[in-house]
């Protein structure tokens, strides 16, 4: 070893390190808490999360989300079984970070399900939709069927202050489901240069993901990945609303993400 | 003849069929690691216990995810290393780190080694003062190198960047403390 290395390699040894606390007890004592108690066999927790439909919000039911993610976003990317990295989760959608991301998906036009007017939207969807009012009404709006409940999708044209994202061609693009009803469908999948932060926003549980490349993905009720669903995404603000998962998707940034968020009525 | 210690793998495994005994024994042997190097990336020693302590608990849950044969450590870290990237993303701010030398050169008693004792004080503070000058990543890539020892892959892992991205800050790093000590010395 060169003699700077090697001098750095013994600076190292006597450097005044912080003295390493005892975390074996404390990690031993917090093995036990509620979101742990959610370790059961991921199908078990799965057959539980159809009797827990009217549930509110509870860690089991995010960490059941979490434990079924595993197998599914490997089924999306058999290649790719590296080392899962982190996960992170909200009710209605898991953030899996990886050491490598699947090749990228062909890109596709969106498919936000049936174009149709707001009122239309409101009386198809199960859930009082929200609007930011940040953003005012949108120029497009579409449902989705498929899940329980449905998918508002809300699209918003590029314009000042609302830069045009690559990975859509819009402004803003805010997706609505019930997330109490459906806790894994929807699947981010980052590498290891995005930023992943939690936030919370107005006392919502919300995660910002900013920067590099990562993936968006839709889970069928079974759990699998839709493969067809899945696509590049730009910098996006998950929030978990009341029962709904909300999902901002655009070029802007995290204050504006907030503002946007903090808008929805 | 005396039992040697388990391995890393043979205690994952215990852990993965719920030994909680185990998995204390996975902890204890990696927290001094795990906290280290939460405390070169928070800076802080309250924020890096609280970082190795939630990662650990998060790692438990993972551990079903875990590959088997993989080595356990660069995956642990690089849980830590999340773990205390958020918080300092969630302070808005990173404590500055900061590195100076033992009062006692061998804490716990321990010998120094030969090429230890070789090491000149004033070099030695003179190398450390110019480590302390460097860039927030080149220094964070020196800690986790040298100080910590850790592998080229555990670097990345602990950085939350790739291998090139390590090398290349490592011989940037490098570069510029040859510089300086070569001034010094001149």
């Amino acid at each position: 070893m060169p003699e700077l290395e090697r001098m750095l390699t013994q600076l190292g040894d006597e450097l005044a390190w912080p003295e390493t606390p005892d975390l074996a007890a404390n990690v031993a004592s917090r093995l036990d808490e509620p979101a742990g108690r959610a370790e059961r066999p991921a199908r078990r927790a799965r057959r539980q999360l159809g009797g827990l439909a009217g549930l509110r919000r509870t860690l089991v039911l995010a960490t059941a989300g979490l434990l079924l993610l595993a197998g599914t976003v490997f089924a999306a990317a058999p290649g790719v079984r590296d080392a899962v990295l982190d996960f992170l989760g909200l009710q209605g959608a898991t953030i899996e970070r990886r050491e490598q991301l699947p090749t990228p998906p062909p890109e596709r036009p969106l498919d936000l399900g049936s174009r149709m007017t707001f009122d239309q939207a409101t009386e198809r969807l199960g859930f009082t939709p929200l609007v930011p009012q940040a953003l005012g009404e949108p120029d497009r709006v579409y449902v989705r069927q498929g899940l329980p409940g449905g998918e508002l999708s809300l699209a918003y044209r590029a314009g000042p202050g609302l830069p045009r994202a690559r990975s859509t061609r819009l402004g803003a693009l805010v997706g609505e489901f019930r997330g109490d009803l459906s806790p894994e469908f929807l699947g981010k999948l980052v590498g290891p240069d995005t930023t992943v932060e939690r936030l919370t926003v107005d006392g919502d549980r919300a995660i910002w993901i900013e920067g590099a490349q990562h993936f968006l993905l839709y889970r069928g009720p079974d759990g699998r990945v839709v493969e067809s669903s899945m696509r590049i995404a730009q910098n996006a603000l998950l929030l978990e609303h009341g029962a709904l998962l909300v999902r901002l998707e655009g070029a802007f940034d995290r204050e504006r993400a907030l503002v946007i968020a903090r808008s929805l009525r | 003849m005396e039992d040697r210690p388990p391995h890393d793998e043979e205690l994952v495994a215990r852990a993965k069929r719920g030994e909680r005994d185990a998995y204390e024994e996975i902890v204890r042997r990696h927290q001094q690691i795990a906290f280290r190097t939460a405390w070169v990336i928070t800076g802080s020693a309250a924020d890096a216990e609280e970082a190795a302590q939630d990662a650990f608990v998060k790692a438990y849950r993972a551990l079903g995810r875990f590959r088997e044969g993989a080595p356990l450590r660069p995956w642990l870290l690089t849980i830590v290393a999340n773990e205390a990237r958020n918080r300092v993303r969630a302070a808005g701010r990173r404590e500055r780190l900061v590195l100076r030398v033992a009062e006692e050169r061998r804490p716990g008693g321990a010998v120094p080694s030969p090429e230890a004792a070789l090491l000149d004080f004033e070099r030695r503070d003179e190398l450390l003062a110019a480590v302390a000058d460097l860039p927030e990543n080149d220094r964070q890539a020196i800690a986790c190198r040298y100080f910590l020892d850790l592998s080229e892959e555990e670097t990345a892992a602990a950085l939350g960047c790739p291998r090139g991205t390590v090398k290349s800050r490592l011989s940037r790093a490098l570069g510029r403390l040859r510089e300086r000590m070569e001034a010094a010395d001149a």
